[in-house]
C-alpha cells in the first residue's frame, strides 16, 4: 500500500511523514488569535469608532485562541509537562526557544488590555452582586474600586499603550510562526524570507472573518440586530488584508516560478499533483478569489443589508476555510516533497489516534467553549448592542 | 500612578519573580556544565549496572564455539547474540543465571524484514500479509538464515 504514496527517491527517513494535522492547527490558530488582537486595535489604537462594537469582544476571542494556542504542539509532542523547560532552558539555536517568552509576553498584554477595557464594568459588578460572584469580580478589580473619571481616564491611556505594544508583539508572535517554516533552508517550499510576512497577513484575515462570523453569529443568538455599519467596516479590513494577503502569497510563486531554482520541477509537481486542489481549489479561489469578489460587490452595493450580511458570512467562513488550506498546504505539501528533490509522499490523515483529526477537532473546539466562558464572566455585549441603536 | 494599576503591575512582578524563582528551583545546578544537558546525567549513566555482554564473550571459553562459528561467517553476523537472546551479562558472570528466552515471534523478525517502501529494494523483506504464515525460524535458521 506504501508503495502507492510515493513516488520516485525519497530518503528513508521521509517515509512517514511527522508534521501531521495538529502542526497544521498550530499557525492556524496562533493566526486567529493575531488577527483577532489586530481587529481589535483598529478600535483601541487607530480609533475606527465604526468596529468599537466588537473591539472588546474581539479582545476576549483573542485570550480564548491564545489559551490553547500551544495545545497542538503539546499533543504532538507528548509529556506536555515538559513543555516549561522551553522557558527554563531555552536553546538559542533553535528558533523554537522564544515561543514560550514571546507567547507569555502576548498573553501579558493581552490579559491587561482586557483588564483595562473591562475594569469599569468589573468594579460596578464587584459592588452590586453578592456571595462567590462578589468574591471574584473583586479578585478581578484586585480589591481596588475606583472608578473615577480620572482613574478611567489613565486606564484608557494605558490601555492605549498597551495596544500599541500589542500590534507588534501580536505582529511578532505571528510572523515568528512563519519565521519557523520559513527559516528551514533544506525544504525549498518553505525556506523563503517572505514566510512571517505571507503568515501574518493570513493571520490578519482569517482573525477579521473569524470575528465576523462570531459577531454575527452571536447577535443572532441573542436576537439583537447587527451594526451594519460595524459590519461593512470589518468587511472593508478584510478586503484589504485579503489582497495584501493574495499579493505576498502569488509573489512567494511567481518568484520561484521565475527564478525556475532546481527545486522547481518538484515544486511544479507539487503544486500539479499533491496539492492542487488544496491550493488552486480551496487556498485561492475559495479563499482568497470568490470572498474578494464577494467583498467587492459588498462594498460597492446600496442598502439591501441582509443580503450583504450573508454575502460577508459567506466570504467570512470561505477565508476561515482558505486560510486552514493555507496553513495546509504549507505543512503539509512541504512535507510531501523529499529533500532528494526528485520523490513525492503523501500524508494520509487518521482519524482516531493522538496526531489524528479528532484531537484536532477537539483543540478547534475548546477555543468557543472557553469564549464562550469568559463572555459569562466579562460581557462585551454592552457596547456590541448598544451602539446598533 | 493609579493604585489599581499599582496592584496589577506588583501582581505582575509576582509572577515573574516567582518564575525566576520556581526556574531556580526546577533546573539542575549542574545543568550547562559540559553543553545544554545535566552535567551529573554523564555521572548517572556512567554508574547504570553493564547489561549486555557483547557476542564475542558467547564464543569465547568453548561455551557457544560452534554456533558462535556458524553465525560469525553467516549474513547475520552483523546481528548480535544479545539481540535476540537478550542481554547476558549476568549470565556470562555466572552461568547459573540464564537470560531471556529467545525472541522469536514473527513481528520480531519483521522488525528487519517486513517490507516497508523506505528500506533499499534489494534488502530482504517480505510482505506479512503474503509470505508463509508460519514461524520464521520454522523454515529460516536465524544464525544462518538461508539454510532452509
Amino acid at each position: 500500500m506504501m508503495e502507492n504514496l510515493i513516488w520516485g527517491y525519497i530518503y528513508p527517513n521521509e517515509a512517514e511523514i511527522q508534521w501531521s494535522i495538529l502542526i497544521v492547527l498550530y499557525p492556524y490558530i496562533t493566526g486567529l488569535v493575531a488577527g483577532a488582537f489586530i481587529a481589535s486595535s483598529l478600535y483601541h489604537v487607530f480609533g475606527k469608532k465604526e468596529v468599537k462594537p466588537v473591539a472588546r469582544f474581539a479582545l476576549l476571542t483573542a485570550l480564548s485562541f491564545l489559551l490553547v494556542a500551544m495545545m497542538p504542539l503539546l499533543a504532538h509532542l507528548g509529556h506536555p509537562e515538559r513543555g516549561i523547560e522551553i522557558m527554563f532552558t531555552p536553546h538559542l539555536t533553535s528558533a523554537m526557544s522564544g515561543f514560550g517568552y514571546i507567547y507569555s509576553f502576548y498573553l501579558i498584554v493581552v490579559v491587561l488590555e482586557i483588564w483595562l477595557s473591562f475594569r469599569e464594568d468589573i468594579v460596578k459588578l464587584a459592588l452590586n452582586s453578592k456571595g462567590w460572584k462578589e468574591l471574584l469580580y473583586s479578585a478581578l478589580a484586585l480589591f481596588s474600586y475606583d472608578i473615577s473619571e480620572k482613574a478611567l481616564h489613565d486606564d484608557e491611556k494605558l490601555a492605549k499603550k498597551l495596544a500599541i505594544i500589542g500590534i507588534p508583539s501580536a505582529a511578532f508572535l505571528h510572523g515568528y510562526v512563519g519565521f519557523i517554516f520559513g527559516g528551514i533552508k533544506a525544504n525549498p517550499w518553505w525556506s523563503t524570507p517572505l514566510m512571517p510576512l505571507i503568515f501574518l497577513m493570513s493571520a490578519i484575515v482569517s482573525g477579521i472573518a473569524l470575528l465576523i462570523l462570531l459577531y454575527i453569529a452571536s447577535m443572532k443568538l441573542r436576537k439583537h440586530a447587527i451594526d451594519h455599519k460595524c459590519l461593512q467596516s470589518l468587511a472593508h479590513y478584510l478586503w484589504i488584508f485579503l489582497i495584501l494577503d493574495v499579493v505576498l502569497e502569488l509573489l512567494e510563486i511567481i518568484s520561484m516560478k521565475y527564478e525556475s531554482l532546481e527545486e522547481i520541477e518538484i515544486i511544479n509537481r507539487l503544486l500539479s499533483e499533491k496539492i492542487a486542489f488544496t491550493f488552486y481549489g480551496v487556498q485561492l479561489t475559495m479563499g482568497i478569489f470568490i470572498p474578494f469578489i464577494l467583498l467587492l460587490l459588498a462594498g460597492i452595493m446600496k442598502n439591501r443589508q441582509t443580503l450583504k450580511m450573508i454575502m460577508i458570512s459567506v466570504s467570512s467562513i470561505l477565508v476561515v476555510i482558505g486560510v486552514f488550506a493555507m496553513r495546509w498546504n504549507v505543512v503539509i505539501g512541504g512535507q510531501e516533497i523529499s529533500k532528494s528533490l526528485s520523490g513525492t509522499l503523501t500524508y494520509v490523515p487518521v482519524f482516531f489516534s493522538r496526531e489524528g483529526v479528532l484531537p484536532a477537532i477537539i483543540i478547534l473546539v475548546i477555543p468557543f467553549i472557553i469564549l464562550r466562558v469568559v463572555t459569562y464572566i466579562l460581557p462585551p455585549w454592552k457596547d456590541m448592542e448598544e451602539e446598533s441603536e | 500612578m493609579q493604585p489599581h494599576l499599582k496592584r496589577a503591575f506588583t501582581l505582575l512582578a509576582l509572577v515573574i519573580i516567582a518564575f525566576i524563582f520556581v526556574r531556580a528551583l526546577v533546573v539542575p545546578a549542574s545543568f550547562g556544565q559540559y553543553g545544554w544537558y545535566r552535567g551529573d546525567s554523564v555521572e548517572d549513566t556512567r554508574n547504570r549496572p553493564v547489561e549486555y555482554a557483547g557476542s564475542i564473550s558467547c564464543g569465547e571459553e568453548n561455551c557457544h564455539k560452534i554456533i558462535y562459528s556458524v553465525w560469525a561467517k553467516d549474513r547475520h553476523k552483523t546481528v548480535n547474540c544479545e539481540t535476540c537472546h537478550g542481554p547476558s551479562e549476568k549470565h556470562v558472570g555466572n552461568v547459573r543465571i540464564m537470560p531471556p528466552p529467545a525472541n522469536d515471534s514473527r513481528d520480531f523478525c519483521g522488525l528487519c524484514h517486513f517490507k516497508r517502501a523506505a528500506r533499499p529494494a534489494n534488502f530482504p523483506q517480505i510482505d506479512p500479509e503474503t509470505h508463509n504464515k508460519l514461524k520464521c525460524t520454522y523454515c529460516h535458521s536465524p544464525h544462518k538464515p538461508w539454510f532452509i
